[in-house]
C-alpha cells in the first residue's frame, strides 16, 4: 500500500512514540454545558472550553474507526481536507470493542482543522468517529513552526485590517467633501458598500483561517435593516467548534423594546454608555470598568434591582444568517474536492449500518 | 472587514462583556469568558475586544481564586497576545509579571497559555524580563517534565528567547536541585539536564 507518502515511517523518529500514550486529558469529550442563555445558545450544545493554539495540531487522532479493514477508505477521506504526510495504528491506545485508533498527520494545521470539524461525530463504515488534536506528538520543531505560523498570520490579518481602514476612511472622506451628507445613514451605507466589496476577497482569503464563520452581513440599506422580520439570535458553530453566537433577524418591536429596555437603560453604568436605539449606527467605544471600580459599583448598587441580561431571553439585534456556512479551503482543487466530500459523504452515509457488538447507551458529545 | 458589520460584532462582543461584569452567577461569568477567550482566537475580532478593554479583563482574572476564570483568561491571553497591537496593552498593563505567576500554576492548560504568552510578549525591549534566571530555571524544569506539550514549549523558549549563555548559567544554577515543586522529572534528572541541553544547543 502505498497512499500518499510514507505509509511505512513512523510519525516520529522519536523512541518515546511508541510508548504507551497516556490518555491524556483534553482528548476526553467533556460534559456539555446546558446552562447558557438563550442568546449565547449554541446549534449544538457543547462544553466550556477555551481553544488556544497548544490545543490544535497537524496531528489528528482518529478514534472509533470499525476494524473492518477501511484504513485506506479512512485516510482517503482525511485527504480530502488536505495532504497526509503520515499515518499509523495507534493500536496500544485503549480502544473501543471492535473500533481502531488512528494517528493522522497532516501537512498543514488548516486541514487538520478542517478534517476534525468535518469528521468529528460523524458515521463511518457503521462507526461514530471522535477526531482530536493530538499535540503531545509533535516534536519540538513542530511546535516551534506551528507557533511561527499562527504569528505570521495575525501579523498578515493585521496589516490587511490597517490597509482596509484606511482605505475605508479614504472613501469615507471623499464621499464627505464631494456631497453634502444628507443623512448619516447615507455615509455608513456607502461605506458599508465600498468597504464589504473590497473585503470579499480579503475575507474569503482569510476566512479559511478563521475559527468562526464570519458574523452574518448587514443587510445594504439602513432602511431596510428595519424592514427585516423574524429576527433572533441562533447559535452558531465556529470551525474549531466552540460555541458562540451569530445573529439573526428579530422583529423590529422587539429591536425597539430593546434598546429601550428599562433593564439596560435604567442601570447606572459609571463610565459606561448604553447602547442607542438606532441598532446599526456607528461603533460606539464602550470602556470596560476594572475589577476595583465593579466593586465600588457593586457596593453603590447593591440596593438597586438589576435585572440580569443573562436571565433574559430576548433576543438581540441582527441581521439575517446565511443559510449554510460554506468551507472555503485554501485553493481551488481543494474547493474541487469540498464538493466531492459532499457526494462521498452521502455516499458513505448511505452504506447500511453493520451491527456493532456495543454500543454505549450514552450519545457522543462533542468538545 | 466590512465596517458595517461591525457595529453588529461589536455590539455582540460588547454584551458579552456586559453580561460578565453584570451577572453574579460564577457559571454565567465562566461561560462568557470562555465565549471571550474563543472569540480572542479570531484576527477579526481582536480589535474590538481591545476597544472593550477584553486584555485588562483577562489580566484581572489571573488573579481570581476560581481556577477556572484563570484557565480561561490565561487561554484569552494567549489567543490575544498573537496581535502585536494587543500585545502592546498587555505589555502596558504589566502583563509580563501577572502571566509569569500562572507559571506556577497547578493546571497544565493554565501553565502552557502562561508559556506561549511570554513567547508572544518577547520583544527586544521585553527580552531581559522575560529571560530573567527565575523564568530561565523554571523553563529548564519544564523541559524535562513529562508532558510532551510542555516539554516542547519549554524548549522552543529556552531555543528562542534567550542565549545559549543564559541557558548555561540557569542550568549552572539548576543544577543540585533534583525535583521541581509539583513536575514529576524523570530519574537520573542532572544527566537528562545536561544532554537535553547539549542537543537542544
Amino acid at each position: 500500500m502505498h497512499f500518499l507518502t510514507n505509509m511505512a515511517a513512523p510519525v516520529n523518529n522519536r523512541s518515546d512514540c511508541w510508548r504507551v500514550p497516556e490518555v491524556y486529558k483534553h482528548h476526553e469529550q467533556q460534559r456539555v454545558c446546558i446552562s447558557r442563555p438563550k442568546y449565547r445558545e449554541g446549534r449544538k450544545a457543547k462544553a466550556v472550553k477555551v481553544y488556544t493554539i497548544n490545543l490544535e495540531s497537524r496531528y489528528l487522532m482518529v478514534q472509533g474507526v470499525p476494524a473492518i479493514g477501511v484504513m485506506t477508505e479512512l485516510i482517503q477521506l482525511c485527504a480530502l481536507y488536505g495532504s497526509v504526510e503520515e499515518y499509523r495504528p495507534l493500536d496500544e491506545y485503549p480502544a473501543e470493542e471492535f473500533t481502531e485508533v488512528y494517528l493522522v498527520k497532516f501537512q498543514k494545521l488548516t486541514s487538520a482543522r478542517a478534517a476534525k470539524r468535518n469528521m468529528d461525530e460523524k458515521s463511518f463504515y457503521g462507526g461514530v468517529l471522535h477526531v482530536c488534536y493530538v499535540p503531545e506528538y509533535e516534536t519540538v520543531e513542530d511546535t516551534r513552526l506551528k507557533l511561527q505560523d499562527r504569528r505570521s498570520y495575525i501579523a498578515r490579518a493585521a496589516r490587511s485590517r490597517a490597509k482596509q481602514r484606511e482605505k475605508t476612511e479614504a472613501t469615507q472622506e471623499s464621499l464627505v467633501l464631494s456631497e453634502a451628507p444628507t443623512s448619516s445613514d447615507k455615509i455608513s451605507t456607502s461605506r458599508g458598500i465600498t468597504s464589504r466589496n473590497e473585503d470579499t476577497g480579503e475575507a474569503l482569503s482569510l476566512s479559511h483561517y478563521s475559527e468562526f464563520p464570519p458574523l452574518p452581513l448587514p443587510p445594504q440599506e439602513h432602511c431596510s435593516f428595519r424592514q427585516k422580520s423574524h429576527r433572533r439570535l441562533v447559535p452558531t458553530e465556529d470551525k474549531m467548534g466552540t460555541l458562540h453566537n451569530a445573529f439573526y433577524n428579530v422583529e423590529q418591536q422587539q429591536v425597539d423594546s430593546l434598546s429601550s429596555n428599562p433593564t439596560t437603560s435604567n442601570r447606572e453604568q459609571g463610565t459606561e454608555s448604553r447602547l442607542g436605539p438606532n441598532p446599526g449606527s456607528g461603533v460606539r467605544f464602550i470602556p470596560r470598568i476594572t475589577n476595583l471600580e465593579s466593586r465600588k459599583r457593586k457596593v453603590e448598587e447593591s440596593g438597586e434591582t438589576a435585572a440580569n441580561v443573562s436571565g433574559e431571553n430576548e433576543p438581540l439585534i441582527g441581521p439575517k444568517l446565511p443559510e449554510a456556512a460554506k468551507l472555503d479551503m485554501e485553493d481551488e482543487s481543494l474547493n474541487t474536492t469540498v464538493g466531492l466530500i459532499r457526494s462521498t459523504m452521502k455516499q458513505v452515509g448511505s452504506v447500511p449500518d453493520l451491527k456493532t457488538a456495543k454500543k454505549k447507551a450514552k450519545p457522543r458529545r462533542r468538545i | 472587514m466590512s465596517s458595517t458589520e461591525a457595529p453588529e460584532r461589536f455590539e455582540y462582543l460588547q454584551s458579552l462583556v456586559t453580561e460578565f461584569q453584570d451577572t453574579d452567577s460564577e457559571e454565567a461569568k465562566e461561560q462568557v469568558l470562555a465565549n471571550l477567550a474563543n472569540f480572542a482566537y479570531d484576527p477579526k475580532n481582536m480589535e474590538y475586544l481591545r476597544e472593550l478593554q477584553v486584555p485588562d479583563l483577562f489580566l484581572d482574572m489571573l488573579t481570581e481564586e476560581n481556577q477556572n476564570f484563570v484557565e480561561f483568561g490565561m487561554g484569552g491571553l494567549c489567543n490575544l497576545s498573537m496581535d502585536p497591537e494587543c500585545r502592546e496593552v498587555i505589555l502596558q498593563s504589566g502583563g509580563i509579571s501577572l502571566v509569569t505567576n500562572c507559571l506556577s500554576n497547578r493546571r497544565e492548560e493554565t501553565v502552557l497559555s502562561a508559556v506561549t504568552t511570554l513567547m508572544n510578549l518577547a520583544t527586544p525591549a521585553t527580552r531581559p524580563q522575560i529571560s530573567e534566571p527565575g523564568i530561565l530555571q523554571c523553563m529548564l524544569r519544564f523541559s524535562l517534565a513529562e508532558s510532551p506539550r510542555l516539554r516542547n514549549l519549554a524548549a522552543v523558549f529556552l531555543q528562542d528567547c534567550c542565549s545559549e549563555e543564559q541557558v548555561r548559567q540557569a542550568q549552572q544554577q539548576t543544577e543540585g536541585r533534583q525535583t521541581a515543586v509539583g513536575i514529576p522529572l524523570p530519574k537520573g534528572e542532572s544527566q537528562k539536564v545536561k544532554e537535553a541541553h547539549i542537543s537542544q544547543n
